[in-house]
């Protein structure tokens, strides 16, 4: 859940998600949702050359079970912040 | 849980009407929209046909021939995307991509589904969905969501549940009873847990809830052992 709350505070942000099918896709992040299915907007595939047809999507709907990473922007992640919250959910909130 | 793509002929009617669905598992139908052709993987397209989507499943049935239509299920469905390339396509479309659980052959299976027309839908990796009125897209689109968002992956929500039960806060509350006994109201609890995590509660009980789940590798390792414990108890 604090994965949840994370994502939706990088709603607006530029992320990639990495599939578990290798599949690297760059956007928008557009919304995501408890089970962390992801929307994109205004989607790149990374790898162009393998998966020509991807090409460009307006918008992209990733199922949360599919992902593998989702790569950040830097400038994204407040390290302190994060830190935080993983300590007060380690004592049960 | 079915993976891929599959042939699908069970219409009702005279065999001319819609899909039958497996209302008995609380399947419903949500959208139809006629004017959709299909195209799988690199094949031509396969038009005209209607396009049916219920809150389990995608079935598109040609209206020329009856005994051609093909389903997919939400929870094989990796990704959608509304797609306007014409570099990628030239026909603005609903493009999907289908697990088919045999991810180590997809390469071959996309290059067989190119030069064999005799292929095993149940190998096609790629499905675009074309309506003849392109204004249609991003209707479908949300549907589309609205419906992946209703097929969580089962598998996971069963792991979350059982470690739920063994989380730390539950096992202090039973503190007073033997050991034996506390053993066995565990495992009552683990058949009676009939809800899914996430799907009967608010979103602040989904939150405590699942903020118990991911506590410190510490207390994962001692619920994995008293698992153990009480299994061994159990033999």
């Amino acid at each position: 859940m604090l994965f949840f709350s994370y994502f939706k505070d990088l709603v607006g942000r530029e992320v990639t998600v990495e599939l578990k099918n290798d599949l690297a896709i760059r956007g928008t992040l557009h919304s995501v949702d408890q089970y962390l299915n992801i929307k994109l907007e205004n989607t790149k595939v990374v790898d162009q050359d393998k998966y020509p047809h991807m090409l460009s999507v307006r918008n992209c709907f990733i199922r949360g079970s599919v992902v593998r990473y989702v790569q950040l922007p830097p400038d994204g992640v407040d390290v302190e912040l994060l830190h935080d919250a993983t300590r007060r959910e380690a004592r049960g909130g | 849980m079915v993976l891929g793509l599959r042939k699908f002929t069970e219409r009702s009617g005279d065999g001319a009407g819609e899909p039958v669905l497996d209302t008995a598992n609380e399947e419903e139908l949500m959208h139809v929209q006629s004017g959709v052709a299909i195209v799988l993987g690199a094949r031509a397209p396969d038009s005209p046909g209607t396009l049916y989507i219920s809150n389990k499943q995608v079935v598109w049935l040609s209206d020329v021939d009856k005994e051609r239509g093909y389903a997919v299920d939400f929870l094989a469905i990796s990704l959608h995307a509304v797609s306007r390339d014409p570099e990628a396509y030239p026909s603005p479309c609903i493009y999907a991509q289908i697990e088919t659980g045999a991810d180590e052959d997809v390469e071959s299976a996309d290059s067989d589904a190119e030069c064999n027309e005799t292929l095993d839908v149940s190998q096609i990796t790629e499905m675009r969905l074309v309506p003849s009125d392109p204004s249609h897209l991003e209707s479908l689109f949300d549907i589309f969501c609205e419906c992946a968002e209703l097929n969580p992956e089962p598998n996971e929500e069963r792991e979350e549940e059982h470690n739920w039960i063994f989380s730390a806060d539950l096992l202090s509350d039973d503190a007073t009873m033997n050991e034996a006994e506390e053993g066995d109201l565990q495992w009552q609890l683990a058949e009676n847990l009939g809800n899914p995590i996430g799907y009967s509660n608010g979103n602040h009980e989904l939150a405590h809830s699942v903020l118990e789940l991911r506590i410190s590798d510490q207390r994962f390792d001692d619920a994995d052992e008293m698992e153990h414990e009480v299994q061994d108890r159990h033999q």
